[in-house]
């Protein structure tokens, strides 16, 4: 009975709207990721479920019970801020323990509970030092170990790692999968980095102005992108996505033309604008000598060295794409075949962006 | 050694002004140790001569010089702590809560710092008579138990709390009032610590409300003694109101010397230059 929620709910301030109708259901003890941009109303969604935000309208349900007016107080949630918000007055036990004081938790079990996170997060011989004098890593173990004590039934996390070097962060990131699989309560992690999304979420949600883009596993958001949104902002480097014209049987890139293979010709079917969507991985540049029948001649402009791989950026025509190579460095001015590879292409409408589907497997 | 012109002519102009406001207290205190015949020839003298505690005796056996003393502590402990406890509520309101015309509701508060004493004087004497509180101690404290000047200087200081610390607090299911006393309180400690201090020190030297509301001698406060000695009333002697001088001032010094850190520090963050 951990679920929440969200059925047409928005958040407006004053006249500028943030949430738009969102509709959302979250199962009780799942990983949840809210991903999206920078203003994209990720943070305000989770601070609706907090209950730190009013909702303007739509209602939203947590185990079972509408909450649109229950206090914050009131919704069993924990909650881990991106600045920590450790009190610096008191000691890291003081900041620990001091919402099961003002709760009045039996002494022994404050103690159990304490001893059990400050093991669990490696605190141990920190209890008594100030927050001033540990360093971010261990900063953000003690806001973590605050919010598992309560042993809530929501989890809530806004950017808890932002602050953190990428070393760090990648510890950081096992230790809360392991926390949750440890407690399994519903929780909802809002960050704006999609490794972490992909690497702590079991499922994404991800957001952009305000309106929910998609709402799927990871694995699904990154294979099957429900929208060019979608699809350019998971991946990195990010998704080539380009405009073109299908007709004929045939696509128009930039003014040239490229044969589709069947399969894609019953997916496609309506004639006219579309996005054609390939990661700079599943591209390959071939030598004329070894063009292919589905292929295209482009011009690379730039190279860039990633160790074990180029990022190599090439033109057709005037639009441009990124491949990722290996093998044979390719140099700026050369002229070779853009080759998609048709397994792992995607099709978006030419006026909505949605995906168009995939051909089926025969 | 390179001179640094810049940092000279402020050493010179910080100079001068420390010898122009010290002096008026130089002045009095050497002046209260000397007999009125010295003070008359030798004004100018910084050290007495013939240093007599006669003055400060003078002063003891004429008026009730502890009740005097322990009345003035009275009113500015009870405005002091008042006005803290309100400001503070107040600015955590301000800063804190989100409520309809919450801008105006400030703005408003606020600029009643600029209304003239002289304005509110007379509704606030015509108030404390009516209360039966003339003649009163409290009298003089009522109309000031809270005040503008506080829940400005307190929610500047407030301000730079994140908010984050406030809403860990209400997740946690903890009040408000506990919110402010383990939370917000230990944070803005040193801005309320140097509020106290100007209210503590404004309410001291106050003179124009007391002299109106106080009318017999044991419920005078030191300002209205010290007037005494320098009108006819007290006598003219001009020693013995030089002592009376500095037994008033000896508080408020020794208070600014103790929290000068504190009270600097506030009216930095607040963006007032003093």
């Amino acid at each position: 009975m951990k679920k929440i929620v969200f059925d047409q709910v928005c958040k407006s301030y004053e006249k500028k709207q943030v949430v738009k109708d969102l509709n959302m259901k979250i199962k009780a003890g799942e990983r949840l990721i809210l991903l999206g941009p920078s203003g994209c109303g990720k943070s305000t969604t989770l601070r609706m479920i907090a209950g730190l935000e009013d909702i303007t309208s739509g209602d939203l349900y947590m185990g079972g019970r509408r909450v649109n007016d229950v206090e914050s107080g009131n919704r069993n949630v924990s909650m881990v801020f991106q600045n920590y918000a450790l009190y610096p007055h008191m000691t890291v036990r003081q900041n620990i323990e001091y919402a099961l004081k003002v709760n009045k938790y039996p002494e022994k079990e404050i103690v159990e509970r304490i001893n059990e996170a400050v093991r669990m997060l490696d605190l141990v011989g920190l209890e008594d030092r100030k927050p001033r004098e540990l360093s971010g890593g261990q900063r953000q173990r003690v806001a973590l170990a605050r919010a598992i004590v309560k042993r809530a039934d929501y989890f809530l996390l806004d950017e808890p790692l932002s602050n953190l070097d990428a070393q760090l962060r990648a510890h950081a990131r096992k230790e809360l999968v392991r926390i949750h699989e440890q407690y399994h309560q519903t929780m909802i992690y809002v960050t704006h980095d999609q490794t972490e999304a992909m690497t702590v979420g079991q499922k994404i949600a991800l957001m952009d102005k305000g309106k929910l883009q998609a709402f799927d596993t990871p694995k699904n958001i990154y294979h099957k992108p429900a929208n060019v949104f979608t699809a350019k902002f998971i991946g990195s480097p990010p998704m080539n996505v380009i405009e073109a014209t299908y007709d004929d049987e045939k696509l128009f890139i930039d003014g040239k033309k490229m044969r589709v293979p069947s399969a894609w010709r019953k997916v496609i079917r309506k004639q006219g604008k579309v996005y054609f969507g390939i990661r700079p991985e599943d591209v390959r540049l071939r030598k004329k000598e070894n063009a292919k029948e589905y292929s295209l001649k482009a011009v690379i402009r730039y190279v860039e060295d990633y160790g074990d791989k180029y990022g190599v950026y090439f033109q057709i025509n005037s639009t441009e794409m990124l491949a990722v190579c290996e093998g044979e460095v390719p140099m700026p001015g050369e002229s070779v075949y853009f080759e998609p590879n048709f397994d792992k292409v995607h099709f978006f409408d030419g006026e909505s962006t949605e995906n168009l589907g995939y051909p089926k497997e025969e | 050694m390179k001179i640094n012109v810049k940092q000279m002519i402020a050493h010179i102009f910080l100079g001068v002004l420390t010898i122009v406001l010290l002096f008026p207290i130089i002045f009095a205190i050497a002046n209260s140790f000397k007999t009125l015949e010295e003070a008359t020839n030798h004004i100018w003298r910084f050290i007495p001569l013939n240093p007599t505690i006669k003055n400060y005796i003078h002063v003891f056996e004429t008026l009730p010089f502890g009740r005097i003393t322990w009345n003035t502590f009275l009113i500015a402990f009870t405005v002091t702590i008042f006005k803290s406890l309100t400001s503070i509520i107040a600015a955590y309101a301000f800063v804190f809560f989100d409520f309809k015309g919450k801008r105006l509701l400030y703005f408003t508060l606020i600029s009643t710092m600029f209304i003239p004493f002289t304005v509110t004087m007379i509704p606030n004497y015509i108030t404390v008579s009516a209360l039966g509180l003339n003649d009163s101690i409290w009298g003089v404290a009522l109309p000031q138990l809270a005040d503008a000047l506080g829940i400005f200087l307190l929610r500047q200081s407030m301000r730079t709390i994140p908010k984050s610390f406030i809403e860990v607090a209400k997740i946690e299911k903890v009040g408000h009032l506990r919110i402010l006393s383990d939370i917000l309180v230990p944070l803005v400690k040193p801005a309320i610590i140097s509020t106290g201090i100007i209210f503590f020190i404004n309410s001291w030297n106050e003179y124009v409300w007391p002299v109106l509301i106080l009318k017999s001698k044991e419920n005078y406060t030191l300002s209205l003694a010290l007037q005494m000695f320098i009108s006819a009333e007290g006598g003219t002697d001009f020693t013995v109101a030089m002592a009376v001088s500095v037994i008033t001032m000896i508080v408020p010094l020794v208070l600014y010397l103790i929290f000068q850190r504190y009270i600097i520090n506030t009216f930095a963050l607040s963006g007032i230059k003093g």
